[in-house]
């Protein structure tokens, strides 16, 4: 007999923690970077505690075991609450989780999966400066050597864009140790540690004033071959499992957070007395109708995936129709909000629906950028849903 | 879930996508044949008792082969009946219009005026195939009645519309006695009346809007994948990929936001009038987009894709047009998010 979780008493048992435990005013305590992380970090310790931090997580971990629709639950609360998303720990419990849980050997896991739990953070050194999209073109060169008696990579190169990268002790690690054959065969899959020598760590500063990424630089970093996961020249496919790891439930949480957020707009309406302006009503009317379109999709693409019918495709989707809307949202905001949002003011770090809409309005680009591109996304609806042809390869200049 | 399925399949096998826009008094038998005009009519009533999911679908289907029968109107003046507690021959009438008799609900204003003697002269905008009709619920006045096509002082008018697949008309009155008899509520009703209906119009209008745009793309997309230039297919360049996603996207969200209001039984007539608005934009957009894809061939009535773009165009304008329902929306949000 299968077991079927009890989904009410599960929503009712977070209800019940989030109203005790819930962080109250978590944006004003994130107004720094590093209050922001301080925030993460007891929040995230608190989650692993009631055991709401990683249900996704085999059974064997406190919290884990838990199906889809239990984390769709659990997400679905955490939004509802505004509660701060776990951003920090992120790459942690999900990519480098899944990588560690699906391709890593027993001796790596045992390593490392317990320690996540303890907050030892992840980042992820996979994009390059010559390596956004086309991820398999990366350079970071690692060779075999004996080093002090032990048989270790020896890398060198540049990683960007990696999330938090500056507060994280371990880093999912894309290397190229062949140049020979298609591009994908030459890649190798390391764990390394942000510690070891020749690795520095340089945060990016971004156009609102964040520094939510960071590039690292290697310089002849020795990490031992112990550390590889999978076999040499087979990186590609982990690196698969790694983007693989989390399909859906953060934009399920982000857009419910989006619609929740409508409230900020509204409050500008007011504040500037456009209640009875028709054509403002209308634009807010239509962003509500794109969000709660969003919200139904985003739902729609988990239950799919609950009763196994997800389409290829459907993913990219439900991605461009949440980027796409988030960009609308901030959009109407800063120009709703007038003059008043051209004047510096505070930003919050961890949020993408914070009211401090010039912040905001740059921050929407995170999701029509990252995570693979609005025109990769299109790309992969006309090409693997629409079924359209691919473009010829072996363009030369 | 397996009878939804049922249902589109029943309806593919019945209108195959091949044949757009087929004859509308065949399709009307067929219609009939298949049960579809009592979809919603309770089983007590010896209808199908099918829920609304079951005639979206049916209305998407429709939607698909540009439908010339008008499935929506009969729909709507089946359940302004049913919803009927004055009529005297109501369930006289439920049966006449499962075995095939026509009634539509105009689905555009009334220009009416009531002389001393309670006859009615004026104009009922928006009858669809009223050639075929054996009567027409209509807002008088006086509250919703049913109007007799052939009654004197009725007559009817086509008024020639772009959209080929479908025919409109407007109902004249001059003069018309309202037969009391046939009385659906009276006018202090005739508001919630309508406010009851127009959920359902609005769902119905966005499945036939989705399932067009659905056809209209699947159009495009073959378009695309024939037609050679510089020595490969349209379909490989990236510029009409990306334009083709957003296009498939568009219909995607909107399509997520039709089956959830259809779902839900609570769902107010502002919500589904905002899910109508989105399909409408949606299918406006493809459409839009799909003519300019399928370049000059676009532009000749040689290939059916503009028939796509005229559904389109009316179907914004059916139950309110997106003007007025996002001002709706934004007022209701607002007000909500107080």
């Amino acid at each position: 007999m299968t077991h079927t979780p009890d989904l009410e008493a599960l929503r009712r048992e977070v209800r019940d923690f989030l109203r005790a435990e819930a962080p109250a005013n978590w944006r004003d305590a994130s107004r720094t970077q590093d209050d922001f992380v301080a925030t993460q970090r007891q929040w995230f310790t608190k989650l692993v505690k009631a055991g709401f931090a990683i249900p996704h997580w085999p059974a064997r971990f406190p919290g884990g075991g838990r199906g889809l629709a239990e984390q769709k639950v659990i997400y679905e609360e955490l939004a509802k609450a505004d509660c701060p998303r776990l951003l920090l720990s992120f790459v942690s419990t999900y990519h480098a989780f899944a990588t560690l849980n699906e391709c890593a050997s027993a001796e790596q896991q045992a390593e490392y999966l317990p320690r996540i739990l303890e907050g030892e953070t992840w980042c992820q050194g996979f994009s390059e400066p010559g390596a956004g999209s086309d991820l398999a073109a990366i350079k970071t060169r690692a060779t075999r050597e004996m080093r002090d008696g032990r048989e270790v990579y020896v890398v060198s190169g540049q990683k960007v864009w990696s999330t938090m990268a500056q507060f994280a002790q371990k880093c999912l690690l894309l290397v190229r140790t062949s140049s020979d054959g298609p591009k994908q065969a030459g890649i190798t899959y390391l764990l390394m540690d942000m510690d070891a020598p020749g690795v520095s760590v340089r945060p990016i500063h971004q156009i609102q004033g964040d520094e939510e990424f960071a590039e690292i630089f290697l310089d002849n970093v020795e990490i031992p071959v112990t550390r590889r996961v999978g076999e040499e020249g087979k990186g590609w496919a982990v690196a698969q499992t790694t983007l693989a790891s989390e399909r859906g439930l953060t934009l399920m949480e982000l857009s419910y957070r989006m619609r929740g957020a409508l409230a900020r707009v509204a409050t500008l309406i007011r504040e500037h007395g456009h209640d009875e302006d028709r054509g403002v009503l209308r634009d807010f009317g239509e962003l509500a109708t794109q969000v709660d379109a969003v919200c139904a999709i985003a739902d729609q693409f988990l239950d799919n995936r609950i009763n196994g019918i997800e389409r290829m495709g459907d993913a990219s989707i439900v991605k461009n129709s949440y980027s796409r809307a988030l960009r609308a949202y901030a959009k109407l905001g800063l120009r709703l909000g007038g003059m008043a949002e051209q004047y510096v003011a505070p930003i919050t770090f961890g949020d993408l629906n914070t009211g401090n809409w010039m912040a905001d309005f740059m921050n929407s680009y995170a999701w029509t950028i990252a995570g693979g591109s609005e025109e990769v996304q299109r790309n992969i609806i006309a090409e693997r849903m629409l079924e359209m042809p691919r473009e010829p390869k072996g363009w030369v200049i | 879930m397996i009878e939804l399925n049922e249902l589109t399949d029943a309806a593919q096998k019945a209108f195959p996508a091949s044949a757009l826009s087929p004859s509308r008094d065949e399709s009307w038998g067929l219609v009939a044949e298949m049960g579809w005009l009592m979809v919603r009519l309770p089983e007590d009533d010896g209808g199908l008792g099918l829920t609304r999911e079951a005639s979206t679908a049916i209305h998407f289907e429709m939607g698909r082969i540009l439908a010339t029968t008008p499935l929506i109107p009969a729909q709507l003046g089946l359940q302004a009946v049913l919803a009927s507690e004055m009529l005297a021959a109501r369930a006289g009438w439920l049966e006449r219009i499962a075995g095939g008799d026509y009634v539509p609900l105009h689905l555009l204003p009334t220009k009416l005026e009531a002389a001393a003697d309670g006859a009615i002269s004026g104009t009922v905008g928006g009858v669809f195939d009223a050639d075929m009709a054996a009567a027409a619920v209509v807002r008088l006045p006086s509250g919703y009645a049913l109007v007799p096509i052939d009654a004197p002082g009725v007559s009817f008018v086509e008024r020639p519309i772009w959209d080929p697949s479908r025919r409109m008309f407007d109902l004249v009155l001059d003069g018309y006695a309202p037969d009391p008899a046939l009385m659906l509520c009276d006018a202090a009703r005739a508001g919630p009346l309508h406010d009851a209906l127009a959920p359902e119009a609005h769902l119905a209008l966005a499945a036939d809007c989705l399932g067009a745009a659905n056809a209209a793309l699947e159009l495009t997309i073959e378009y695309l994948g024939m037609r050679r230039q510089f020595d490969r297919p349209l379909a490989m360049f990236q510029a009409l990929k990306h334009r083709a996603a957003d296009m498939k996207t568009r219909i995607a969200a909107a399509e997520a936001l039709l089956w959830g209001r259809a779902r839900d039984k609570d769902a107010t007539l502002v919500q589904c009038g905002a899910a109508k608005t989105l399909a409408a934009e949606a299918f406006a957009f493809v459409t839009e987009e799909a003519i300019q894809l399928h370049g000059g061939i676009g532009l000749t009535q040689e290939h059916p894709i503009h028939r796509f773009m005229k559904r389109a165009m009316l179907n914004l304008q059916l139950c309110g047009s997106s003007v007025l329902w996002n001002e709706r929306v934004g007022r209701e949000a607002l007000a909500k998010l107080d």
